[in-house]
């Protein structure tokens, strides 16, 4: 195990189950700690709460859309938590709209495999290097 | 070949085919509007030449005039409903892949699971393996149409999303063929490369480029005979990199070669070899190029076999 993913938070924004199941159990398997949440209010509710180290957010989601998410951690106190965007929406538009509102990078699912997201993870974890 | 003129001119067939009426469909209305003109112009020189009266000529060029720009208006509303048709067609295709991309995610990731479980009384046996394997195998391809589609979509109506970055050629094209490894065991196919060292970089999106490539390297393994060979080279001319695959394989008859690079184009000779694919894949090909300032063009012969050529301009 690579070791910079040791007891991380990570807060899993995901409302689809089989997917979400998936992708906590693989960080599981990194040695994360993984927080869900099946809605952009419980997202946003959790990020104020649990304090993730970084957070995984999707873009279609009841209640709040990921942007609406994006946009409110952005301008709380959470505003330096990784927001790595993980989504099938590669649009020129959705992906401009969500760097400009302040997501580190835009993943997109169909992609990339559990292995190469967590790749991502931790090139974007803060103090990445010191963990090495 | 005079049924056949005539299939061409039969308006109403062609007319039930794109779903228009026959006051919507321009071919009708067009041959209407000349026969109109013709009957109209020749009543007029009747009636100017045979009265001499100035008043009825200018009322019947005017009732003329009147009548075409009816008939004009008509056509118009015939092509808006085409394009709007076009427009939902693509969107409707945009949807669909679109909903389909999160439940093959979603296997997707769930196979990789358990392909990576690390305790040992938890991992499936081998023989499932296998079995999961063929799940893995299948919705990679599914995800890969899904996602071409999506792609085709995307840069039709102008969101397609590029990333500039300057690429190493050389690397994608070793990639790509890594990649056929197991078809071109299959097959039995000779795969011979040939590229030059120290090539210059060229522009352009990573993960298009793999799109570009896998396109036509796996284009010319799947058309090639059993046993047969695929040369692919790289190389470098003046400010730009130059890219082919040739194959032996069932070529593309000559009558065709004009549709190649169209959406939805599948060669005659192709489906009576193959029956996957759904005809996009050199579509993207053109287009993805084209956004990056190269060119693709081919030649082939029935029988004989292909060659795809590619150009792309040097990084400055």
């Amino acid at each position: 195990m690579d070791g910079s993913l040791a007891k991380k938070k990570i807060l899993i924004v995901e409302d689809d189950r089989a997917l979400q199941s998936a992708l906590a159990e693989f960080l599981l398997q990194e040695g994360c700690e993984t927080i869900n949440a099946f809605d952009g209010e419980e997202g946003l509710q959790k990020t104020e709460a649990e304090k993730p180290d970084l957070i995984l957010l999707d873009l279609i989601l009841p209640k709040k859309d990921g942007f609406e998410v994006l946009a409110e951690i952005m301008k709380g106190p959470n505003k330096d938590i990784p927001v790595l965007i993980l989504t099938n929406l590669e649009d020129l538009d959705n992906v401009q709209k969500a760097l400009d509102l302040g997501a580190k990078t835009f993943m997109i699912k169909s992609d990339l495999s559990l292995r190469d997201i967590v790749e991502k993870v931790k090139e974007n974890l803060p103090n990445a290097d010191s963990n090495k | 070949m005079f049924s056949r003129f005539l299939d061409d001119y039969n308006f109403v067939s062609s007319c039930k085919k794109y779903g228009l009426g026959l006051w919507q469909c321009p071919n009708f209305l067009f041959l209407m509007m000349g026969f109109i003109t013709i009957v109209t112009m020749v009543g007029t020189y009747f009636v100017s030449s045979r009265f001499g009266n100035e008043g009825t000529t200018i009322m019947s060029v005017t009732f003329e005039v009147a009548i075409i720009f009816t008939i004009g208006s008509f056509i118009i509303r015939g092509v808006e409903r085409v394009a709007e048709a076009n427009i939902m067609k693509t969107e409707f295709i945009s949807i669909i892949s679109h909903q389909l991309c999160t439940p093959l995610s979603a296997i997707k990731w769930n196979t990789e699971i358990l392909e990576t479980e690390r305790d040992p009384k938890e991992c499936i046996p081998e023989k499932q393996s296998v079995f999961l394997g063929n799940i893995k195998k299948s919705n990679e391809q599914m995800l890969k149409m899904v996602t071409d589609l999506l792609e085709v979509a995307r840069i039709d109506q102008g969101r397609a999303v590029f990333e500039e970055k300057p690429l190493d050629l050389a690397n994608l094209v070793n990639e790509s063929i890594e990649g056929f490894q197991s078809i071109v065991a299959e097959k039995n196919v000779k795969i011979e490369p040939q590229i030059e060292p120290n090539l210059q970089k060229v522009c352009g999106d990573e993960k298009k480029m793999r799109v570009v490539l896998d396109n036509l390297i796996g284009n010319a393994i799947k058309y090639s005979k059993e046993g047969g060979k695929v040369e692919i080279k790289l190389g470098m001319k003046g400010r730009n990199i130059f890219f082919s695959v040739r194959d032996w394989g069932v070529g593309i008859p000559h009558f065709q070669h004009s549709k190649v690079f169209e959406k939805f184009f599948r060669s005659r000779n192709e489906s009576r070899y193959r029956t996957d694919g759904v005809g996009i894949g050199l579509y993207l090909v053109r287009a993805i190029l084209k956004h990056c300032g190269g060119k693709v063009w081919f030649e082939s012969k029935a029988g004989e076999g292909s060659i795809f050529y590619f150009s792309l301009p040097i990084v400055k």
